[in-house]
């Protein structure tokens, strides 16, 4: 097995980096979606829905190429920010922000699933005795929901760090500055002379997974021992 | 349950049927800056030769070497430099009599005019796009080059790897990056790209295409006479013609 190089290190601490940065982004986000969907009533939201749960089933390489079309410097967003002075294409950002949305969809579900499950009678409770919708939300339905918060977001921290078809359209692939883990191996993978390099790099991979989905797994024991 | 293992099966002999390998095939893999040329050279080949139908595999030179020694159908392989000959050579994998050069091209800088004029300019810019080197010839070439201007440590972090040299001169198109190392052929082809300088040659080995028959294509009698039929006339003004030169 050949040894890591210098980028090899460089590709796993952006992945894990990566992965940080769009699960923390997307936790607000997600929780106000997972909350509107499953408390509120409002028209349009099967739309809502099915807008949320499409980087789900398209092809990463699509919600890459919309990104691209959007903040590249011709695109009207990247026009805007470009103006401000602010680039996101071919950064660790736009990594960050295409992990996000293909990794969106699984943190809203494992947050619903779990608000559902939230006695209505607790809600009822709570605003009988007079909570305000926002106090009912902090000190009711945000305590309740810390499962699907954690398992959600371990499964959007895994499929964050293999995130592929969106990153290398919006990110590029730069050694040491947005070269992820998978991009890494896509490279090593892609030249005849450099299959063992990718074994490594495969085999990291391999074992961040495990660790990830042993401790989402460890956390969902937890979880359904406390209820 | 019967009807559903029924299902099943008739399924899967679908499937594996689908991609039967017809005797009039024959299989291209040719380097991604060569693609113009080839479409145009085997659709007038089909045209005199009915019958005949090509499957047409473009991509990075090294990529191709992997596939093709991973077993995928080819009959002629046709490379950006000739280390990925050689390397399938080596592997007994392309007929070495067969082995010749197809033609020649150049290294330029390709962006938006006003960038860049020389190699040193390159320090100023932002993001370069250059094909992988670890599969790109072009982007072999282009590493190759930074090394002998001394400025290989200085554009390290500014490297957009891409890759094929295709999607090298797609980033430059777009503007997502300031400049990119591509062929003089690929740069002729831009729309909003143009050359903005010429890399001088004493600082990388010249590009060369050799062009082979695989040990599979050289049974195949089709891809014989195609393989002739590049190294013709009419081959030669259709590369004229896209910039490439011939010797």
């Amino acid at each position: 097995m050949t040894p890591l190089s210098p980028t090899d290190y460089d590709a796993i601490r952006l992945s894990l980096q990566v992965a940080v940065a769009a699960t923390l982004l997307s936790l607000p986000f997600g929780f106000a979606v997972a909350y509107l969907v499953t408390f509120v009533k409002f028209r349009g939201k099967v739309l809502l829905e099915v807008f949320i749960n499409m980087p789900l089933t398209l092809p990463p390489v699509v919600v890459g190429y919309f990104l691209l079309l959007l903040l590249g410097k011709h695109g009207w967003l990247g026009n805007l920010l470009n103006e401000a002075g602010i680039r996101l294409i071919f950064t660790l950002k736009a990594a960050v922000i295409a992990s996000a949305i293909v990794g969106f969809p699984l943190l809203v579900r494992s947050l619903r699933i779990c608000m559902e499950g939230i006695d209505p009678q607790l809600i009822s409770a709570s605003r009988t005795l007079g909570a305000r919708w926002y106090d009912t939300l902090l000190s009711v339905i945000l305590p309740l929901s810390v499962p699907g918060l954690t398992a959600g977001s371990s499964l959007m921290f895994a499929r964050s760090l293999g995130e592929f078809g969106a990153t290398i359209i919006v990110a590029g692939n730069i050694p040491g500055v947005t070269q992820t883990i998978p991009l890494a191996i896509y490279e090593y993978a892609s030249s005849p002379t450099s299959e063992n390099m990718a074994l490594t790099l495969c085999l990291v991979s391999v074992a961040i997974s495990i660790v990830v989905l042993f401790l989402h797994e460890m956390m969902a024991k937890k979880m359904a021992q406390r209820s | 349950m019967k009807n559903v293992i029924k299902i099943t099966t008739t399924l899967v002999c679908l499937v594996l049927l689908a991609t039967p390998v017809f005797a009039g095939d024959i299989n291209l893999f040719v380097a991604a800056s060569l693609k113009e040329v080839i479409n145009e050279l085997s659709d007038s080949f089909a045209k005199k030769n009915p019958g005949v139908k090509f499957v047409k595999n473009y991509g990075a030179s090294g990529q191709l070497a992997k596939q093709i020694e991973n077993g995928a159908p080819s009959d002629i392989f046709i490379s950006a430099n000739l280390e990925w000959m050689d390397y399938l050579k080596n592997k007994k994998l392309a007929d070495v009599a067969s082995i010749g050069t197809f033609t020649y091209n150049s290294l330029v800088f390709a962006g938006t005019p006003g960038k860049a004029s020389s190699m040193q300019d390159l320090i100023k810019l932002e993001r370069i796009a250059i094909g992988s080197p670890k599969s790109v010839p072009a982007g072999e070439y282009a590493t190759e080059a930074f090394k002998k201007a001394s400025l290989d440590k200085q554009l390290e972090k500014k490297l957009v790897m891409a890759k094929d040299v295709r999607e090298c001169l797609m980033y430059v198109e777009r503007g997502e990056v300031d400049g990119a190392f591509v062929y003089r052929t690929d740069a002729l082809l831009a729309k909003q790209a143009k050359i903005l300088f010429t890399v001088p040659q004493e600082l990388y080995p010249r590009v060369t295409y050799p062009a082979a028959l695989t040990i599979a294509g050289r049974k195949n009698k089709d891809a014989a006479t195609f393989f002739t039929y590049l190294q013709g006339d009419e081959a030669k003004s259709v590369l004229a013609k896209y910039g490439f030169a011939t010797r």
